[in-house]
């Protein structure tokens, strides 16, 4: 309505002025009507001075009507030009905000906007349905009340980053919803720009993650209940074996021993297997978690090798220490730093021949804290050096050995235990030479 | 229970088998041993006949052994009663609370020999 009285106005003035100029440019026609109707008896005979100037002062003057004319135009519509472009912006504008509201309300993912005190103020529908009640149940409600009992301090200290306009980047919160239930989020929270001018507004995002959560939870539990469930039968077998081999059910042959001996150290062999498997599933679900507490590397360094004593005097080998006091005392996850350990220590003295050496040394420099286990053994060859690392993988001069067994996960769990932990690990080999295992904390 | 100068322990674990070799094991290394197949069982017997030592497996039916382990400490008897937590996994909750606890040992079934068990049982009557 307000743009067809503006367009009407611009029109009339508009063609007000092309009225009166036409006007005056016909009424002086009739000063040069002379030469219009009859042109030729003009242009063949020539032109006098006095009709040149005449007909030189016309032309000015009408041009000049012209300009003028053009220029109260551009004066007189100013304010109708103004609107006009005013009321295209805002149509423009309202067309982006009718489009904006369509997206925002009708997206898949719960969005409501804060007022400045954390109070909700625009449920789009997910939001609506996320929260499970009804428009005036949800608004004004503190978004921030929605926050679980386990999750109070949580959910306290995210409204306190939101007070202090600290942006909220996919947190992970417990809320209770309207029936009560308990639902998992990635909460996000940004400043926007307010609508209006007055106050501020957040543009809050809810991702529910419940399902995933009760996935992940489902994965570890079942993990766990392999564990117990795999291990509980190879205990038994050891323990059986265990107390055979110990003659305390009768005397046995020495081929019964042998035999015995056999079972018993490819039960062994199953048992790490299984551990490994475990550890494994562990690293892919992500459920490993880092416990970052005081750690003794020296310690565990030392009851590891005591694990491996038998191993050790069997084949004769010579550990070499170089440990430095400063490893005594360093924050790490004790549980994962013995897995990366024991993985290590234990592959050396693998595959380290009868009378070999291997040596442990913790390193503490600038760059940062370093565990290395090297050892005078079968090396990797060369071309194979770039699988090392990968799932059940074994060299194959690994293969060439009898009896040295192994899982192929071992150095696949080190480094993703090592990156987990926020560190590297890196090697060098040379075949028949030995290897050299270096581990960055 | 007999009197008996021997040393009591009871095996409280719901695999058969694995319950049968401990008990084996101990009466052969001069203990006197029985065993309870779940966590109520083992709790009536703990109470009933005051072990020496207790051998507590974890994964349990009817009553886990944390939940025999709460409910033992409840007791006046059962607070200071010497449990030996099995497990079959590295359980941090066990270590934490072994550390806590003087009367509260672990150990990992798959990591340890026969001999091993005993000698952490006959280690655990040697503390006081």
């Amino acid at each position: 309505m307000r743009k067809s009285l503006i367009l009407t106005e611009h029109i009339t003035i508009s063609s007000t002025i092309l009225i009166v100029l036409l006007g005056i440019v016909l009424v002086s026609f009739s000063l040069i009507k002379d030469v219009l109707i009859n042109p030729y008896r003009y242009f063949s005979t020539g032109l006098s001075l006095e009709e040149i100037q005449f007909f030189v002062v016309y032309t000015s003057l009408i041009v000049i009507c012209v300009l003028i004319s053009f220029i109260i135009y551009l004066l007189l519509t100013l304010r109708t030009r103004a609107e006009l472009m005013i009321l295209k912006a805002t149509e423009s504008l309202d067309a982006s905000r009718e489009q904006f509201v369509k997206i925002y309300d009708g997206a898949p993912v719960p969005y409501v906007t804060l007022n400045d005190k954390g109070e909700i103020c625009n449920p789009n529908k997910a939001a609506l349905r996320f929260f499970g009640g009804v428009l005036k149940e949800i608004e004004g409600k503190n978004l921030f009340s929605y926050g679980s009992k386990e999750d109070l301090d949580k959910t306290e200290r995210f409204f306190q980053y939101y007070k202090s306009k600290v942006p909220i980047n996919r947190e992970e919160m417990r809320m209770i919803i309207k029936d009560g239930s308990v639902k998992w989020v990635l909460l996000s929270v940004f400043e926007m720009e307010a609508f209006g001018g007055s106050g501020r507004t957040g543009l809050a995002t809810i991702f529910d993650i419940t399902e995933q959560k009760q996935l992940d939870q489902a994965k570890t539990e079942f993990v766990s209940l392999a564990s117990h469930q795999l291990k509980t039968p190879v205990s038994t077998v050891k323990w059986y074996i265990d107390m055979l081999l110990s003659g305390n059910l009768g005397e046995l042959s020495i081929k019964q021993k042998d035999y015995l001996n056999i079972v018993f150290k490819v039960n062994e062999e199953m048992i790490d297997l299984i551990d490994a498997l475990l550890n494994v599933s562990r690293v892919e679900i992500g459920s490993i978690k880092v416990e970052s507490k005081s750690t003794n590397v020296i310690e565990i360094t030392e009851s590891v090798l005591v694990e491996l004593s038998s191993q050790i005097e069997e084949k004769k080998l010579s550990i070499n220490k170089q440990y430095n006091d400063n490893l005594k005392n360093i924050r790490s996850d004790p549980k994962l730093l013995r897995i990366v350990i024991q993985n290590l220590v234990s592959n050396a003295v693998k595959y380290t021949p009868t009378d070999g050496v291997v040596t442990i040394s913790f390193k503490d420099s600038f760059t940062g804290k370093s565990i290395i286990v090297s050892d005078t053994g079968i090396g990797i060859p060369k071309s194979e050096q770039d699988k090392i690392f990968t799932k059940m993988f074994r060299a194959r001069n690994v293969h060439d050995l009898k009896g040295i067994q192994g899982t192929g996960l071992g150095l696949y769990l080190v480094k993703s235990i090592v990156e987990t932990m926020g560190g590297s690990i890196s090697f060098i080999s040379e075949e028949n030479k030995g290897s050299t295992f270096t581990i960055k904390l | 229970m007999e009197k008996t100068d021997k040393k009591n322990v009871l095996v409280v674990d719901d695999d058969d088998n694995l319950r049968t070799v401990l008990i084996d094991k101990l009466n052969m290394s001069g203990f006197y041993a029985i065993g309870a197949s779940n966590g109520e069982e083992g709790l009536e017997k703990a109470l009933k006949t005051h072990p020496d030592v207790i051998l507590l497996d974890i994964i349990m039916p009817i009553l886990n052994g944390w939940e025999m382990l709460k409910k033992l400490r409840e007791d006046e008897w059962g607070k200071g009663a010497k449990v030996i937590m099995l497990t079959v996994i590295e359980n941090t909750e066990a270590i934490a609370r072994a550390v806590e606890d003087n009367s509260l040992a672990y150990l990992i079934k798959t990591n340890e020999s026969m001999d091993d068990v005993v000698e952490k049982v006959k280690t655990m009557l040697r503390n006081n």
